[in-house]
């Protein structure tokens, strides 16, 4: 085969992709450039008044304190999540991944969370999180605990609604990486006499570790874009207790119109995610093997 | 039966296969709905006309769209209603991008990012300035419909801010006179704790409901002292901080310390608010008299609701009240209807459709005939409403800051993590932005 015809059919399908490519500059590059434009501008959202403003909207992120102050409950939140989510969904995924006969039955229970709406979810955690002592999650505890009226609480709270809700997805992931793990490989540890710890420890966990990779990333960009929940449950409060970036920027744009300095802290943001994952993978990346 | 998998594809087949696919799209998406389509056996087809509007104006547009295809059968009216915060999303993005509904929400005055004033300084809002029923809005409210001059926001009235109040609870716990000093409204909620109850139930949870004792008090602790207060606020001559607003956020305080309210106010919800009161396990809330028809459905009978203004001074006759301009409509100055969307709003200015408006949802009526019906409930307002009302504080603030940081900063309190200095300066260091 010559060479030229070994590349035709090495190269990529551009002609096939052109349609697709094109929808895809016109609903999501193009809003996204010119979303980067209006970072620059004092557009209210309305209207046709709009000026140039250079940087001033950076410049008046550095110092507002409503936005400054959501950069570290977005941090807490996202750290929050990525932490138990991955965690109760490795346990899960251990768990179904067992030789139990209900199995099946559990996989789609635990799964079962994550096609639900967001926004629904945070309603019906609204009624788990009544703060009534007789009445849901304290009513179950015996406690009295205003889950989303205390400051001190109610980011807490939040992240717990998402961890119920992701746990499962996480654990779909982990499931993935489970089937991966060569039986060979435990049954010649277990010749060794290696114990279900060390099993864990030095046979699937290492293989794993693209399951990992991915769950982090995914759980720590959902984690700093986190509105949804947020919105519906708490509207960002008690006072700003639980205002996150993406609330700041909601807020911004349709409650105060300011929509220009809204749009300078989505790309903040935007660019905030994409450093962070960019560095995880790159780190995680590092430490992942093959079977 | 042909081979799906084996069916080959020229290039030319492609790109013709492609080319069309993108004019038919391209067809799709340039084409418009026409608006008024082709005359049926001599009749016109329906015009349509599109409204968005907050779900507190449900039941009257309700009730108006239809008396409106009465009179205007060719004209078909579709409505759709959501909270506040979502339509003013979508409006606002409508707005933004050119393509609002022919008519939708507006709210009084400044100080919203939906209020007349906002949208009508971009250009966006019809002038209704030659209906008749504009020429009829009285003085004092002026400032909610009007921007330079010119109206742009019809409205149907007034609603006030008091205390909904359960007959049944307030006998039970011997409460027999309503209170008319801030005293007295102390004694009372001191009885109605002794019998066992929340005297007020308070859902702080709901943003919106945390202005609401600050707004029933603020006329009595600031405009009964200094009623141009406002004028002055603007001009730079004065500030929350030094005013009688520091008197409100204390006796709102003092209010939570005597235990006056529902254990927890910052978890519990407006719906739970309602339920409260409407069931008995608390004696009132403080709330605008528009959800007095929510109240009434909560509770076993109608009747077991009244209201009262709240006394927010020691002297019966210092005491004012908040009456502020209903949440209105406007129509789109861009739209392809313009002269159909006003004409409906022409219509909803007619008298019998302002009592239709505002008996719907206790409201007074913006202007009066011998038909229009005031709700029982609200009638001990009246007296208040010629010379010791004022209009809702936000409508006059001049940016739509000001109110998120006040139910903000009444969470806050609420909660214990914050003062009121710190409280006012955020209020103050808003007004200002």
């Amino acid at each position: 085969m010559t060479s030229v015809k070994r590349s035709r059919l090495t190269s990529p399908p551009w002609l096939f992709a052109a349609p697709a490519l094109v929808v895809y500059a016109l609903v999501v590059l193009y809003p996204a450039a010119s979303g980067v434009v209006y970072a620059f501008t004092d557009w209210s959202g309305i209207g046709q008044d709009m000026s140039f403003v250079g940087l001033d909207n950076f410049a008046t992120l550095l110092g507002d304190e409503q936005a400054t102050g959501s950069i570290g409950n977005t941090l807490l939140l996202t750290v929050a999540i990525m932490l138990v989510q991955n965690g109760v969904g490795l346990l899960l995924a251990l768990g179904v991944n067992a030789k139990l006969k209900s199995r099946a039955l559990l996989r789609v229970i635990f799964f079962a969370p994550v096609v639900v709406s967001p926004v629904m979810v945070a309603f019906l955690w609204k009624y788990v999180y009544n703060p009534d002592p007789s009445a849901g999650l304290n009513g179950l505890l015996g406690l009295q605990v205003d889950w989303l009226g205390d400051p001190s609480v109610a980011l807490w709270s939040i992240a717990g609604m998402v961890v119920w809700q992701y746990a499962g997805y996480s654990m779909v992931i982990f499931l993935a990486g489970l089937e991966g793990v060569p039986r060979e490989l435990h049954e010649a540890a277990m010749i060794d006499g290696a114990g279900t710890f060390q099993r864990f420890r030095y046979v699937t966990w290492p293989l794993l570790a693209p399951a990992v990779t991915i769950n982090l990333m995914l759980s720590t960009i959902g984690g700093l874009k986190l509105f949804d929940q947020v919105f519906a449950a708490t509207n960002g409060g008690p006072g700003y207790a639980t205002e996150t970036l993406s609330t700041v920027l909601y807020k911004q744009a349709f409650v105060f119109g300011k929509f220009g300095y809204s749009t300078a802290v989505a790309l903040v943001l935007a660019l905030f995610v994409a450093a962070v994952s960019l560095v995880q993978v790159y780190y995680l990346r590092g430490r992942e093997v093959t079977a | 039966m042909t081979d799906l998998r084996n069916a080959r594809v020229s290039r030319g087949q492609f790109f013709r296969m492609m080319g069309g696919l993108a004019v038919a799209a391209a067809a799709t998406a340039c084409s418009t709905k026409p608006q008024t389509t082709a005359t049926t056996g001599g009749q016109p087809a329906a015009t349509e006309l599109k409204f968005v509007g907050v779900a507190d104006q449900k039941a009257p547009m309700d009730k108006l769209v239809a008396a409106y295809q009465k009179v205007k059968p060719g004209v078909r009216l579709t409505t759709s209603f959501a909270p506040t915060d979502q339509v003013q999303t979508s409006v606002r993005t409508q707005l933004g991008a050119g393509n609002a509904p022919d008519l939708h929400v507006v709210y009084p005055g400044n100080g919203s990012a939906m209020s007349m004033s906002q949208i009508a300084k971009a250009g966006l809002l019809a002038d209704l300035s030659d209906q008749a029923w504009t020429q009829t809005i009285p003085d004092g409210f002026k400032p909610a419909f009007q921007l330079d001059g010119k109206t742009y926001m019809h409205s149907a009235g007034s609603t006030v801010i008091g205390a909904i109040y359960n007959k049944k609870v307030f006998e039970k716990a011997g409460v027999d006179t309503l209170p008319t000093t801030w005293s007295e409204f102390l004694a009372a909620c001191d009885k109605l704790k002794k019998a066992g109850l929340a005297p007020i139930a308070l859902g702080a949870q709901t943003p919106w409901v945390t202005q609401l004792i600050t707004y029933a008090l603020v006329p009595s602790t600031v405009y009964a002292k200094d009623p141009t207060f406002d004028d002055k606020q603007l001009a730079g001559q004065a500030d929350f901080a030094g005013s009688g607003w520091r008197e409100a956020m204390e006796m709102y305080l003092e209010l939570q310390k005597r235990g006056f309210f529902n254990d927890n106010p910052n978890g519990t919800t407006f719906e739970q608010q309602i339920s409260l009161v409407a069931t008995g396990k608390a004696g009132m809330a403080i709330q605008v008299s528009a959800v007095l028809p929510d109240f009434r459905k909560a509770a076993a009978s109608a009747d077991d609701l009244s209201m009262f203004p709240v006394p927010g001074a020691d002297r019966a006759d210092a005491v004012w009240i908040p009456a502020g301009v209903v949440v209105g409509l406007g129509a789109s100055a861009k739209g392809a209807n313009a002269a159909e969307a006003k004409a409906f709003v022409d219509f909803l200015g007619k008298q019998e459709s302002i009592n239709a408006w505002a008996e719907t949802i206790s409201a007074i009526p913006l202007t009066q005939d011998a038909s229009s019906a005031i709700d029982p409930a609200v009638q001990s307002f009246l007296p208040f409403t010629k010379d010791r009302a004022v209009p809702f504080m936000d409508q006059r603030w001049p940016n739509a800051e000001v109110q998120p940081v006040h139910f903000a900063v009444v969470q806050e309190l609420l909660a214990g993590k914050s003062t009121i200095d710190e409280a006012l300066k955020k209020m103050d260091e808003a007004y200002q932005k």
